[in-house]
C-alpha cells in the first residue's frame, strides 16, 4: 500500500508528539530542528530511531546525516515506501 | 598573530579563508570586511575598548572579531542563544558601549539595550580599503574577555591577553602539527567558547580554510557532513559529538583526517579506539586546559599500537604545552608527589591577570609559589611517573556540558530564587549517548514544572537547562543532614 505525502506527514508528526512529549506539536515540510525547542541532538537520535521502527525502514547514515528539514526526512521515506 | 593573518591575507587573496553555510569566502573578502569594520570603530568608537560581537556564524562576525584586534581593542563575544538578560549582565560587567551584529539591529529591545549600547549591523558597511595595517600589539592588551558559569549566579569575566593568546599559539605550534594552507579545518564552538579561538585563529595564520558550523540546529549531524563532504583534516571536537555518532562508526571512513583533537570533557578510552578505526590515518590527541590558561595547555597523543594511558578509562591529560607551568596541591597548598592526588593548578605564559573585576575571587583562585603564580584549576589529578597526569575529579560542583563549564551552583541559585525553595539539588546524570546531563530535585514543589523551566530559559544558557526535573517529598540526607547528592545521582540514572 503507497501512502500519499499528507498520510506520512500526518505519522511522522505523530512520531514528533510522542518522542517529544508534546501533544500538540505540528509539524511541516520546512520545520527545522531550530523551530522545536524539545528538538535537541538527543531527541534527533531518538526521532530518527523511532521513524525507522514506526515506518518499518532504515535510514543510512548519509541520508541521515543530510536531514535539514522535516521535508527531507519524508521525501526519503516517501522513495523507501513508494516503490 | 594578527601579522600571520595579515599576511595571509596579503599573500593569498583568493585562497579561502572560510565555508560557511555552504559557501566559501576568500581572504579578500575577509579583509575587506574587516576593514570595512575597523573603519568604524576607528572614526566612531575610538575611546571605546571593550566590544561586543554577537556571536552568529558568519563572515562580518569573523571580520569583526578581527576588527576589533586589528583597531587594538578587546573583543566580548555575546551568544545570541544565551538569554538577553544574561547577556545584558555581561554588558554591564565588561562596560560594552558598543557592539557588531551580523543581523539587523532595528527593532532591538529588551535588556540587551537597557545599558545604552550602540548596537551596529555589519552587513552592508561601505569599503574601507583591502588589508587591515599591521599593528603592534603590546602583550599585555586584553585581546578578550570570556564570561564563564559563576557559581553565585554572575557570570565570571575572564580576560585574556594578546600575550596569553600568542602564548598559546606559539606552543600549539611547537607541537609540531605537519599543517600547512591546504588543511581544512573544523571550527565547531560558539565564539563564546574559548576553543573556538584555536579552530579559527590557527588556519588564518597559515592561510588555510575554516569550515563553520551553525550554533543553531543539530550541530553533530552538521558537523559529520562537514568532516566528510569537505574532506576536513584538522578537527578539535568535544568528546559529546562523538558519542552521538558513535552508533554509526561503522560505516564512518574519513581516510583524509589528520589530526582529531578531543577538548573541554573526560575523553574515554574505548571511544578513541573505536573512533580511531574511522579516522585510520589521523593523530588523536585529548587536550585540556580551563579558560583561565587560554584555550589548551597540556596535551597527550593517543596510540594506536598500545594501549592508552588511562584513569577510570578517562584518557590521560598529558603533559605541559612550551611555557606552561604544572603544580599538584594539597588542601594547604603544599606540592604532592609523584602518584599522589593534588589539585591541577597552573603557571605561564597563557594565564589569565584575574578575573574581570573580582578581586575577591581572583584571590581565591591564585597563588604565589616559588616566584610564580598558579591557577588553582579545581581539578583532582595525579602525575605518573612519565610526568603524564591523569584525571581524578572536581573539588567542588562544576561540571561540563557538551564542554561547557557548568556549576551545578549556579542552576540552583537561580532555581532558589525562581522556587523560593531551599532544599533542591541539581546533580548529574548520564543520557542514552552517554553524554552528562543535568537533573533537577526539588522538595515539596508545588509549582508548575514548565514554568520553572521558562524562568531558568530566561536567566541561564540553553546547556544548563536540567534535562529532567522531579519533585520529592524529602530529600535524601546523609548523616550530616545535607542532602544526599550520590543518592539523587543513583536515582537520576534509575529512577524507580
Amino acid at each position: 500500500m503507497t501512502m500519499t505525502p499528507e498520510q506520512i506527514l500526518a505519522e511522522v508528526t505523530q512520531v514528533f508528539r510522542q518522542v517529544f512529549g508534546n501533544p500538540s506539536i505540528t509539524v511541516n515540510e520546512t520545520t527545522e530542528a531550530k523551530d522545536i525547542p524539545e528538538w535537541d541532538s538527543l531527541n534527533h537520535t531518538t526521532l530518527i530511531a523511532e521513524v525507522e521502527q514506526h515506518f518499518r525502514i532504515k535510514f543510512s547514515l548519509r541520508e541521515i546525516m543530510r536531514f535539514q528539514n522535516v521535508g527531507d526526512m519524508c521525501t526519503i521515506l516517501r522513495t523507501k515506501l513508494g516503490s | 598573530m594578527l601579522d600571520g593573518v595579515r599576511r595571509s591575507c596579503v599573500e593569498s587573496p583568493d585562497r579561502n579563508a572560510f565555508f560557511i553555510r555552504d559557501r566559501f569566502y576568500s581572504y579578500r573578502a575577509f579583509a575587506e570586511a574587516i576593514c570595512a569594520i575597523e573603519d568604524v570603530l576607528r572614526n566612531n568608537f575610538a575611546e571605546e575598548r571593550n566590544i561586543g560581537i554577537l556571536a552568529y556564524d558568519d563572515l562580518e562576525t569573523y571580520a569583526a572579531v578581527f576588527a576589533t584586534w586589528f583597531a587594538g581593542k578587546t573583543m566580548v563575544p555575546l551568544g545570541p542563544s544565551s538569554p538577553p538578560d544574561r547577556n545584558a549582565r555581561i554588558i554591564e560587567e565588561a562596560g560594552v558601549k558598543v557592539a557588531f551584529s551580523s543581523r539587523s539591529t532595528e527593532g532591538l529591545a529588551g535588556p540587551l539595550t537597557r545599558y545604552g549600547t550602540d548596537f551596529v549591523c555589519t552587513a552592508n558597511l561601505a569599503l574601507a580599503g583591502a588589508v587591515p595595517e599591521t599593528r603592534r600589539i603590546s602583550e599585555d592588551e586584553i585581546a578578550y574577555v570570556l564570561f564563564t558559569s559563576g557559581s553565585t549566579g554572575i557570570p565570571k569575566g575572564v580576560p585574556i591577553s594578546h600575550g596569553a593568546l600568542q602564548g598559546f599559539l606559539d606552543a600549539f605550534f611547537a607541537l609540531g602539527y605537519q599543517i600547512d594552507a591546504n588543511d581544512r579545518f573544523l571550527q565547531m564552538f560558539d565564539l563564546t567558547f574559548d576553543l573556538s579561538l584555536m579552530s579559527y585563529c590557527v588556519p588564518l595564520m597559515i592561510g588555510a580554510c575554516a569550515y563553520t558550523v551553525p550554533s543553531d540546529g543539530i550541530k553533530y549531524t552538521h558537523i559529520y557532513r562537514l568532516l566528510e563532504e569537505q574532506d576536513i583534516t584538522c578537527a578539535l571536537m568535544v568528546p559529546s559529538i562523538l558519542a552521538h555518532i558513535r552508533p554509526f562508526f561503522s560505516e564512518i571512513s574519513l581516510p583524509q583526517m589528520r589530526y582529531s583533537l578531543f577538548c573541554g570533557e573526560a575523553l574515554y578510552d574505548d571511544l578513541v579506539s573505536e573512533w580511531s578505526r574511522c579516522i585510520p590515518n589521523a593523530l588523536v590527541q585529548n587536550v585540556y586546559g580551563p579558560t583561565e590558561a587560554t584555550i589548551f595547555c597540556l596535551t597527550y597523543d593517543c596510540h594506536r599500537e598500545c594501549a592508552n594511558k588511562t584513569n577510570n578509562s578517562i584518557v590521560s591529560i598529558g603533559r605541559p604545552m612550551q611555557g606552561t607551568g604544572v603544580l599538584l596541591i594539597d588542601e594547604l597548598l603544599r606540592p604532592v608527589g609523584t602518584g599522589e592526588k593534588g589539585e591541577l593548578c597552573l603557571s605561564g605564559r597563557q594565564l589569565t591577570p584575574g578575573y574581570w573585576r573580582n578581586p575577591e575571587k581572583t584571590r581565591d583562585a591564585f597563588f604565589l609559589h616559588d616566584g610564580h603564580t598558579y591557577y588553582r584549576t579545581g581539578d583532582i589529578c595525579f602525575s605518573d611517573p612519565d610526568g603524564d597526569l591523569m584525571y581524578c575529579g572536581r573539588l567542588d560542583h562544576q561540571v561540563k556540558i557538551q564542554g561547557y563549564r557548568v556549576e551545578l551552583s549556579e542552576i540552583e541559585h537561580h532555581v532558589r530564587e525562581i522556587t523560593g525553595l531551599n532544599q533542591i539539588a541539581a546533580v548529574t546524570c548520564p543520557d542514552a549517548a552517554g553524554n552528562t546531563t543535568i537533573h533537577l530535585f526539588l522538595e515539596n514543589y508545588r509549582g508548575e514544572i514548565p514554568d520553572l523551566i521558562a524562568g531558568l530559559k530566561t536567566r541561564v544558557p540553553p546547556y544548563m537547562i536540567p534535562a529532567k526535573i522531579a519533585t520529592l517529598e524529602a530529600m535524601p540526607l546523609n548523616v550530616n543532614g545535607k542532602i544526599d547528592r550520590p543518592a539523587l545521582s543513583r536515582r537520576a540514572q534509575n529512577p524507580s
